[in-house]
């Protein structure tokens, strides 16, 4: 078991410099041994007394000198101190590598927050202004997401996560509860922020698709020149459940706005069409959603019976298939390999329930 | 030989998850049952946004496959009986005392309603 050092009576460092004045020559035991050091004083009773519960009262190895390349790392430490005390204002960062370069070559970014890993870059935040401006858009002005994404480049995913986190904070705020505001201002100050302003650039993408990997291989496909081969062909030329782009994306009422544009309708009117198409889409999701719940709850009897409710959801127990191992039967099955256990396999839950 | 409606233990030590099962009395727990016409999920669990503290039991059952074995004269065990009644597919078994006696709030409503 290693000696326990007990508080700051029996510090190496205090009794180095306590022998310090004594030549080399008395480090030999008989020596050492005239040093009072367990000797209780008037003075100083308290602490030679916990001083002797150590196991090792000193050590006679020298205090290892600072290497060079740490003085010089003190210094510099020093001496760039009060750059980095502070955040920069105006949304610009304050990462070290604004004096750190890696090499003379190299620029390194304002938005390199480490000089030596170029692939790390730290992106853009939305501001609290820009939060604030795009839960003002939907709740107040009732505007459709996705025309929302649309007006400020922010991704449809993220909007709706800006709006969610806003209705808690205004509820909290309502409810008077604490938050941590300085906090959230200390980390939002140290990053790069967006403000959604129509003189900066777009904040990100907001109309990716996802290339499906079937779709990256080289086909040659027969078409005769009489047919017109479009998208929807293409997807279904390279495979039978490969959706075309325009189903695939996020928005695909923006691109029809653009063909409007560009068939000669007024821009305005075109972008108006665009709103209410995506408010008429969503509405048309919004309604989907309600119905699969309503489904949902028809198939399903709730008997209360005080303590739980019991609730019975209906099913066709002939979908087991005819060997009783279908995929989509109900309960566990018989005859097959559980994989609940088995190593390697990722059993982190999907949802949270 | 006879048929029952039970329940076939699955799930882990300490997290039960059952079959509801028709199978021929004689046979053991867990063999492959005739027919697996639902499932019950004993542990009570609470809805994802519900700050109620209410809790519910998921249980899945085929009611038309359940009749059937019932009209055909298969016997549900206890339990299988409790939760065959809850939907109407039987009579209740067992009764809650509190019912056959008429409980402090039965006398207080009558006496609401004169009022």
């Amino acid at each position: 078991m290693p000696p326990r050092i007990r508080g700051g009576s029996c510090q190496p460092q205090l009794l180095l410099n306590f022998l310090e004045p004594l030549p080399s020559s008395s480090l030999s035991p008989s020596a050492a041994l005239a040093i009072p050091l367990h000797r209780p004083t008037a003075s100083s009773s308290s602490s030679s007394s916990s001083s002797s519960q150590c196991s090792r009262a000193f050590s006679t190895t020298p205090a290892p000198q600072a290497s060079r390349l740490r003085r010089k790392f003190k210094e510099w430490c020093e001496n760039n101190a009060p750059l980095f005390r502070e955040p920069n204002e105006g949304g610009r960062t304050n990462y070290v590598s604004r004096i750190l370069k890696t090499s003379d070559f190299n620029d390194v970014t304002p938005d390199q927050p480490f000089p030596n890993n170029p692939h790390f870059r730290s992106e853009k935040v939305l501001s609290e202004r820009a939060r604030e401006k795009i839960w003002e858009t939907v709740m107040e002005k009732g505007m459709p997401l996705k025309a929302v994404s649309a007006q400020y480049h922010v991704d449809m995913r993220r909007v709706a996560a800006v709006v969610r986190m806003k209705q808690i904070e205004k509820r909290w705020e309502r409810e008077n509860k604490p938050m941590a505001l300085p906090y959230a201002r200390a980390i939002v100050d140290m990053l790069p922020r967006a403000n959604l302003t129509i003189h900066e650039k777009p904040f990100e993408s907001i109309n990716d698709i996802h290339v499906h990997s079937y779709t990256t291989q080289q086909l040659f496909v027969p078409a005769s020149e009489s047919r017109e081969f479009t998208r929807a062909d293409a997807a279904k030329a390279f495979g039978d459940r490969i959706l075309p782009p325009d189903a695939k994306m996020r928005i695909p009422e923006l691109v029809e706005m653009e063909k409007e544009i560009a068939g000669g309708m007024d821009p305005h009117t075109a972008r108006a069409g665009f709103v209410k198409r995506a408010a008429q889409s969503e509405h048309d999701f919004a309604a989907k959603q309600k119905a699969r719940l309503q489904a949902a709850e028809a198939r399903r009897t709730r008997v209360d019976t005080g303590r739980f409710e019991f609730r019975f959801e209906k099913f066709n127990a002939e979908d087991v298939g005819p060997t009783g191992r279908s995929r989509s039967a109900v309960g566990w099955r018989y005859g097959m390999p559980l994989m609940d256990r088995k190593r390697g396999a990722v059993k982190i839950p999907t949802s949270v329930e | 030989m006879v048929v029952k409606i039970r329940l076939a233990r699955f799930g882990r030590t300490n997290s039960p998850f059952y079959n509801i099962v028709v199978a021929h009395a004689r046979t053991a727990r867990n063999n492959r049952p005739l027919e697996v016409i639902g499932t019950y999920d004993p542990i009570p669990k609470k809805d994802t946004y519900d700050n109620s503290g209410r809790l519910h039991k998921d249980i899945k059952l085929d009611m038309t496959r359940a009749k059937y074995w019932i009209g055909v004269g298969a016997q549900p065990t206890d339990t299988m009986w409790r939760l065959l009644s809850m939907v109407g597919i039987l009579p209740p078994k067992y009764r809650p005392a509190a019912s056959s006696t008429p409980t402090p709030s039965a006398n207080a409503s009558p006496q609401a309603d004169q009022a």
